[in-house]
């Protein structure tokens, strides 16, 4: 990812965020979906280590899967849906986990379910998974309102007696500045943030290639291909918008989302015949901010 | 790819639409069948979560009546074996699903359900 020249962005209050995440990441996204999918292969410990823990029988949501990296780890017991808003992102991810050179279609254990849609919309029956993960996408969300309905979509997604989720998001303490772990407690209120683009640069001539490789596994990937070579020029640089989240934000963020839908936060022993949540880790890993959940009925 | 298991976990969202939102009603599909890995640990485990009246209703109108009218207290291999079979083999590959309460038609083109709306549609 081109990191190094992160720009400062202020939002106009005209923009509506809708039209202002159309326009600098949805749009994006889609246009260099197939390389951002190629830089995108290994797992963060903290997310590996949260799928690796699901129970079989249960059921997740991918909630910004982009390229689906995640949809295979949980194994065939425990499978998640991917949700995003970027079809050319979901056509990838469908087919993500299985080998590269052989048509998924005919080995279909490896076809994985994706739905186009917002991370804002409550599209499910209410609390019927088990887990739900939303990595590096609620801070693609414009305004402080809507990442923390961003929040809340993926708490009402989740089943109210056990369900858990786990958030990711990019922190302006970046690798090599800051490792420090935030305790669960007593946090300063920096909770700012900043909004940010930060560009990608699109290489034609590996686009092309991702494409070729794409489109032995994908069909649609073909289509993907000729409209990438007609309307790329070589080296297009693409400003992707970002909130970088501050020390404490996401916790912030979490316990104010958690509050407004009525949730006590602690556990079931201190609040009896409540329904809420309780922190089960938060902190900061390789650049981003984490904070995993559980709901609880006491 | 909207198999079965996704259509009994999706409801409509549309502004105002929060009963009777569910199940959303399958039109015009074309569908693929494609065998998968029976894993009973799975299906036993997703059986409690499932909406019974809108799996059975959904799988014979696609053509397939393995499943029992009421959802049986007994659960044996048979029975994990047709769930498996019409929850995550039976492929929906176009057509489109409407709110049985707002009509609204949200289309399924190449085996991807489209469940976006409109900046004013959203709740």
């Amino acid at each position: 990812m081109s990191s190094n020249k992160v720009t400062a962005v202020v939002i106009s209050p005209e923009t509506s965020p809708q039209t202002h995440e159309d326009e600098h990441v949805h749009a994006v996204y889609e246009q260099i979906a197939s390389h951002f999918s190629s830089t995108r292969y290994k797992p963060w410990p903290i997310i590996a280590k949260f799928l690796s823990s699901i129970p079989p029988g249960h059921i997740g949501l991918d909630s910004g899967t982009g390229n689906g990296k995640y949809l295979p780890l949980p194994g065939p017991s425990s499978p998640m849906i991917g949700l995003d808003r970027s079809r050319n992102l979901l056509k990838i991810a469908r087919h993500a986990g299985s080998q590269s050179g052989i048509d998924s279609d005919l080995f279909s254990t490896t076809i994985n379910e994706v739905v186009q849609a917002d991370v804002l919309n409550e599209c499910w029956r209410a609390g019927v998974f088990d887990y739900a993960i939303s990595i590096a996408t609620i801070h693609h969300l414009a305004t402080v309102e809507r990442r923390k309905r961003a929040i809340q979509t993926l708490i009402q997604a989740v089943s109210p007696a056990r369900g858990r989720a786990l958030i990711y998001v990019w922190a302006i303490e970046q690798d090599g500045l800051s490792k420090r772990v935030i305790p669960g407690q007593g946090l300063p209120r920096e909770n700012v943030g900043q909004d940010v683009f930060v560009p990608w640069v699109l290489s034609t001539q590996k686009t092309k290639r991702q494409m070729q490789t794409a489109a032995r596994t994908d069909p649609d990937a073909v289509k993907v291909t000729e409209k990438d070579e007609i309307t790329e020029e070589p080296n297009k640089v693409f400003n992707r918008y970002y909130h970088m989240f501050s020390k404490g934000e996401l916790y912030e963020l979490t316990m104010a989302a958690a509050w407004e839908l009525g949730l006590a936060i602690g556990n079931e022993s201190e609040y009896p015949a409540r329904l809420g949540i309780e922190i089960m880790q938060c902190g900061w890993e390789r650049s981003n901010y984490y904070i995993e959940i559980r709901r609880w009925r006491g | 790819m909207v198999r079965l298991i996704t259509h009994n976990l999706l409801a409509c969202h549309a502004k105002g639409c929060t009963s009777n939102n569910f199940p959303l009603q399958l039109k015009d599909v074309q569908i693929a069948l494609r065998e998968a890995d029976f894993n009973p640990d799975f299906v036993r485990g997703f059986m409690p979560k499932i909406e019974w009246n809108a799996l059975v209703n959904a799988a014979r109108q696609l053509g397939d009546s393995s499943l029992p009218a009421e959802q049986p207290e007994m659960i044996d291999d048979d029975l994990l074996k047709a769930l498996h079979h019409v929850l995550l083999e039976i492929h929906i590959e176009e057509g489109q699903m409407t709110c049985p309460n707002c009509n609204h038609v949200y289309p399924i083109s190449n085996g991807i359900p489209n469940m976006l709306l409109a900046e004013h549609e959203i709740a």
